[in-house]
């Protein structure tokens, strides 16, 4: 058959399960969050760039855009609390809370990052060979810990702009304009780590080149495990484990549909850094 | 006015038979030949010839026809409907028959008006052999009317138009207006009918708006440059004021501008203290409802007002604003349109002790705290204003150095497995 579209599905199976249908859900609910604020709120941060006329009368004028906005936020801020409650909900249930939070499955930083890193470093000069990861390398938790912080700051200066009267009860009035400035350059960061940093790692680099649909359908080849998980496909063969996670193939709809919405998310998030690059090419950091 | 025409009127009237017999004694035109000898009287009235369509034979011209048939009855209700034709014309009096008759100067009765126009940009050219309007050239030749009569030129809602016939006509305006710092004249015109006054006056119907002659004056019509024009610099506020008394009290009591203007100061970037025209412009003046205004308002306010425009722009007010929508709060939302005073001063919108007043216009619930938000913050600038300083320093610090990390991360990454593949042992293949 070739090479396949999706880098999730490179080489042999069977299928193994990789993220949760929770997971998915808040993934996607993410996506489409996230595309609707920095949608409405880039326009904005750049508002003298003809484009930024152009995106928000798209989306029906600045009140509508600062509606749709609010309508995201309200979405971050479910999934964030959903997550923390199935979060929560699995800490509980943990029969090994050791392992859960300092183990291959948790997303807690671990000195066996920072090894990672050096190594992958050397890596880069040439120096040592291609870094082993297992379940979640660095990178996939620098975009957890990123979604939490951007989701707190973004989130608590982003709740004092909607709501200036009630917080001016215990602010003063100068910290809308801080609230401001944080609001603004912490929500380019994400949007500029996401869009490239996260876009690459997960989906453009020529491992994944042009998408790696697993957060989609949860599930990818044992050949993608091999290679880009090797430590966990390891792990989960010695401990015998391995046939727990064993998944059916994606139906052919599914797939399709995840390859469609990843490569038009994709499009429109490049095409937004585009538009950015532009604006700050032409006004300079301000 | 009257009682002056009356004078030489009578004497007029008086002298018409003489004049006549006089002319008939020696004439030899057949036509008034044989109407006295149809008629039992031997006065010939003028409208004998002049009154006949007849007389016309010859006269291909539509000027000449115009000039040459005056029937009596078209006289009859201008405003000039007492006087008789020697009034004007005393040249037949004196003879007949008569070759081309030139009238009498409307300055024999119309003193102040003549004396008006003839320090004007239009007498001037008129001297210079130029085709500006002489009194006939706005006014008509014999069917002159009243300024309140409907069907004159110089009626309200006429005048744009008369005035128009020179002034939007691309040759004259090409002759006339042909330097660059004429270009307003040249559109004057086209532009007037989508001001505020224009619209009013031929959308709204109101004969009381705004027209031509109202800013320009009528008769002493003189170029905005002249010192003594009505619509220079130094005069155009005076000459708004006349309509806008209520605006012109406010300005002049207590603004800033206004105490500026009376004052010929100018401001730190060379600018004049702004009159009028200089925010509300010429012959673009739009409602101070409309939307273009209120986004415009905030471009004509920035050039003189340098930094507070740009640090307007990096509030929410400002980026609405620059996004083309005009329910944010504007410059004049909060430093009124016409009262505005320095910060200082405790009469001022924005003097602390009214600021909760003034956001309060749109944030009803603003209160002490809320109105010590920085409406013109400026994060570059360190002196005054250090917590905005620091938190942009700081956000953009976190900004790059993340993105530089990871930046460089990828960009390794990606020379990594390319130098891998050309190798043969890169992954994902």
């Amino acid at each position: 058959m070739g090479r396949k579209l999706a880098s999730s599905d490179r080489g042999a199976g069977p299928y193994i399960w990789r993220f949760s249908g929770i997971e998915r859900v808040l993934h996607a609910m993410v996506i489409v969050s996230f595309f609707g604020l920095v949608i409405t709120g880039t326009p904005l941060l750049y508002s003298h760039m003809p484009w930024a006329r152009t995106l928000i009368r798209m989306v029906g004028g600045f009140q509508a855009a600062g509606f749709i906005h609010r309508i995201c936020a309200v979405i971050t801020f479910g999934y964030f609390f959903i997550h923390i409650g199935h979060l929560t909900y699995r800490i509980a249930k943990s029969t090994n809370k050791k392992r859960f939070f300092w183990g291959p499955d948790s997303m807690v930083g671990q000195p066996r990052d920072l090894q990672d890193i050096r190594d992958t470093f050397k890596w880069f000069a040439g120096k040592g060979p291609r870094p082993q990861f297992d379940r979640f390398n660095y990178m996939d938790k620098l975009d957890y810990w990123g979604e939490f912080w951007g989701v707190t700051v973004i989130g608590g200066s982003g709740l004092v702009l909607w709501f200036p009267v009630f917080f001016s009860k215990v602010l003063p009035g100068w910290m809308f304009n801080v609230a401001t400035i944080i609001h603004g350059i912490e929500a380019l960061l994400a949007t500029g780590i996401i869009f490239t940093i996260h876009f690459f790692n997960v989906n453009l680099r020529p491992e994944k080149f042009p998408v790696d649909v697993v957060m989609f359908t949860g599930r990818a080849t044992l050949d993608y495990m091999k290679e880009e998980h090797p430590l966990q496909y390891e792990r989960l063969s010695r401990e015998g484990r391995l046939g727990e996670l064993i998944a059916p193939p994606p139906s052919r709809a599914a797939y399709l549909w995840s390859v469609t919405l990843g490569l038009i998310a994709l499009s429109l998030g490049i095409l937004l850094i585009g538009l950015i690059i532009w604006a700050l090419i032409q006004g300079g950091w301000r | 006015m009257r009682e002056r025409k009356r004078g030489p009127a009578r004497i007029v009237r008086t002298l018409l038979p003489v004049v006549f017999v006089f002319g008939l004694a020696v004439g030899n035109a057949s036509t008034v030949a044989a109407q006295v000898e149809n008629q039992e009287s031997p006065i010939v009235t003028c409208e004998a010839c002049h009154g006949d369509p007849r007389f016309l034979v010859g006269k291909e011209t539509a000027e000449e026809q115009a000039a040459l048939l005056v029937p009596d009855s078209l006289l009859l209700d201008t405003v000039h409907s007492q006087l008789k034709c020697v009034d004007c014309h005393p040249g037949p009096a004196m003879g007949y028959p008569h070759g081309p008759q030139v009238a009498v100067g409307c300055g024999t009765c119309h003193e102040s008006e003549q004396t008006d126009w003839e320090v004007s940009i239009h007498a001037l050219d008129v001297i210079e052999d130029g085709d500006a309007p002489t009194c006939a050239g706005c006014h008509g030749v014999h069917e002159v009317y009243s300024i309140d009569d409907r069907r004159s030129p110089t009626y309200p809602l006429n005048v744009a138009t008369m005035c128009g016939r020179c002034h939007a006509d691309p040759s004259i305006i090409g002759t006339y207006f042909s330097s660059p710092e004429e270009a307003q004249a040249r559109v004057a015109v086209e532009q007037y009918h989508e001001t505020v006054h224009g619209a009013a006056l031929e959308r709204a119907g109101l004969a009381l708006s705004a027209t031509c002659n109202d800013c320009h004056e009528s008769h002493r019509v003189l170029p905005a440059s002249s010192p003594e024009s009505s619509v220079n610099r130094a005069n155009v506020v005076k000459t708004c004021g006349d309509c806008h008394v209520g605006i012109l009290e406010t300005y002049e009591e207590g603004s800033a501008h206004g105490a500026a203007y009376r004052e010929h100061l100018r401001g730190p970037t060379g600018h004049e203290a702004p009159a009028c025209v200089d925010c509300h412009s010429a012959h673009s003046i739009v409602e101070a409802d409309e939307p273009r205004w209120f986004v415009g308002v905030v471009e004509e306010c920035g050039k003189c007002h340098e930094d507070v425009y740009e640090t307007y722009f990096s509030t929410y007010h400002g980026q609405v604003t620059a996004l083309g929508f005009e329910l944010t709060a504007k410059c004049s939302d909060c430093h009124t349109p016409h009262n505005m005073r320095p910060a200082t001063d405790p009469e001022s919108s924005v003097h602390p002790l009214n600021l909760v007043e003034t956001c309060a216009r749109c944030h009803p619930e603003a209160n002490q705290s809320f109105v010590r938000y920085y409406a013109h913050g400026d994060a570059s600038d360190r002196e005054r204003y250090p917590v905005l300083f620091w938190s942009w320093l700081f956000m953009t610090t976190l900004l790059v150095s993340v993105w530089t990390f990871f930046g460089l991360h990828s960009l390794f990454w990606l020379i990594r497995v390319t130098i891998e593949r050309a190798r043969g042992t890169g992954h994902g293949t």
